[in-house]
């Protein structure tokens, strides 16, 4: 019963995106790989939401810059358990060409448990949908 | 006995009930499955909409420490039980008689805005500015699309009643077996303005893209359901599909509920078939190719053309009696 009920809900996984000040490359590749018609990632049951209250697989792109830190924090916070956290870009691992900024709070995984990460500046949609789809896994055996 | 379980019966499994969620559910797959085709996409499995709603109903509900929490909890509740008695209403020419009472459409008039009134409750409870925006537009949508649907409901309901001698006839009932008659208001060319007016009232009433204006979810993320989570946001799915059984199902009593054969299973799949190209031709198409307008240019939107096109039906019908 567990088993088919996980199976049934790695189908429908919402995707919600923060941007933790990323330089937007991150973003618009994450924007394209949901539009463009090639990399459709609706036919895993991903739908994009608007609001974290809906969301279940988290995506984080962006080095947490100091200015926007504590909204991360708050609305990673409102994301309804359980969830699963991506952090796409080089940025969350170790804040990239941003690195030792003033402006940088510190990598992501340091406030926020981070469970897949996705490597790139920026990363290629397919690493991306990679990404998701391991999340996805992780995602299952949570619920 | 049995003429209180028919109801009951009616209520909870078919036509109202579980035959129309299941439907509805379908029929929103099927309208995303299509809409994914259209835009060269693969899109989604058709039963993906059930697999939402497993997912969401197993998912914890988040109640915000602001809110109403009665108004909160009982929206989508209200919404859904207005719906639920709906479906019951909508005649299925060879299925199901619908109610013989004479009032019917008016009843039915009121239950079908009860959705949008859950919808404005959700936003205010919710306690959220964008909530409380998704609430005014959504009652400005409301004040749009409601009256060419009343001036559509009231040109059929003049038809059939001056035809059959009275005066106007409110009464789903008669109007389907009317048109088993005289044949469907289809293929009547004063009626034909009163369709399209109807095919344009369906994407406003369902908010779906260009009229999505209550919910932009790019703008104010979802609006009145964005405090929405687990359990209170699979009930909000299930109002909107439902409510997509009830519009189509009215929009196929009105004007072409004419059965196949005689066979019950036949004909629920040729009303099920013509709820079909209803949808893929008012919400499908309509939401693939259009962008979204802005408030006030729905409003006007709707004050002008639908409504005109209802009133040309009405003088038309009043004069061709
Ligand atoms: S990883 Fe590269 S592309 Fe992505 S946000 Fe950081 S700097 Fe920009």
């Amino acid at each position: 019963m567990k088993k088919l009920l996980q199976k049934i809900v790695g189908k429908s996984p919402w995707l919600y995106r923060i941007n933790a000040g990323s330089c937007n490359g991150c973003d618009v590749e994450l924007a394209t790989t949901a539009c463009i018609p090639r990399f459709d990632v609706e036919r895993l049951g991903c739908k994009y939401c608007g609001s974290p209250k809906h969301a279940d697989i988290v995506l984080i792109t962006g080095p947490l810059t100091v200015r926007v830190k504590d909204k991360v924090l708050r609305v990673y916070d409102e994301i309804p358990d359980p969830k699963v956290t991506v952090a796409i870009g080089i940025c969350p691992i170790s804040a990239g060409v941003f690195r030792d900024s003033y402006a940088i709070a510190g990598p992501i995984d340091s406030f926020i448990p981070v469970d897949v990460n996705v490597p790139g500046c920026p990363p290629r949609p397919q690493a991306i949908i990679d990404g998701i789809l391991e999340a996805i896994k992780i995602w299952e055996t949570r619920m | 006995m049995t003429d209180i379980l028919q109801p009951i019966f009616g209520l909870l499994i078919f036509p109202g009930g579980l035959f129309a969620l299941t439907f509805g559910l379908f029929l929103k797959g099927l309208d995303r499955k299509i809409a994914a085709r259209l835009q060269r996409r693969v899109g989604p499995p058709v039963y993906q909409p059930f697999i939402d709603l497993i997912k969401l109903a197993k998912k914890e509900m988040v109640v915000p420490e602001t809110a109403h929490l009665w108004g909160f909890r009982l929206a989508p509740l209200f919404g859904f039980a207005g719906m639920m008695v709906a479906v019951t209403l909508i005649p299925i020419a060879g299925v199901y008689q619908g109610f013989e009472h004479l009032g019917d459409l008016l009843v039915l008039l009121y239950l079908l805005a009860l959705p949008a009134i859950a919808l404005m409750v959700a936003g205010s409870a919710s306690s959220f500015p964008f909530g409380a925006i998704g609430f005014s537009r959504e009652m400005v949508m409301m004040m749009s699309y409601e009256l060419p649907l009343v001036i559509v409901l009231l040109t059929v309901a003049l038809k059939v009643g001056l035809a059959t001698g009275g005066l106007a006839t409110f009464s789903l009932h008669k109007i389907v077996q009317f048109q088993l008659e005289n044949g469907p208001f289809l293929f009547d060319y004063t009626m034909l303005p009163a369709l399209v007016a109807f095919l344009i009232f369906i994407p406003g009433n369902m908010g779906v893209v260009p009229f999505d204006i209550p919910e932009a979810e790019s703008e104010i993320v979802e609006g009145p359901i964005l405090e929405y989570s687990g359990s209170g946001l699979a009930l909000f799915n299930l109002v909107t599909s439902l409510k997509m059984v009830v519009v189509l199902g009215l929009g196929v009593a009105l004007f072409f509920p004419t059965p196949l054969s005689e066979g019950f299973l036949l004909n629920l799949i040729w009303f099920s078939l013509k709820c079909l190209v209803l949808m893929i031709i008012s919400i499908t198409l309509v939401r693939t190719t259009t962008g979204r307008l802005r408030i006030d240019q729905a409003f006007k939107f709707y004050l002008r053309w639908p409504t005109l096109l209802a009133l040309v039906s009405l003088v038309l019908t009043l004069l061709h009696r």
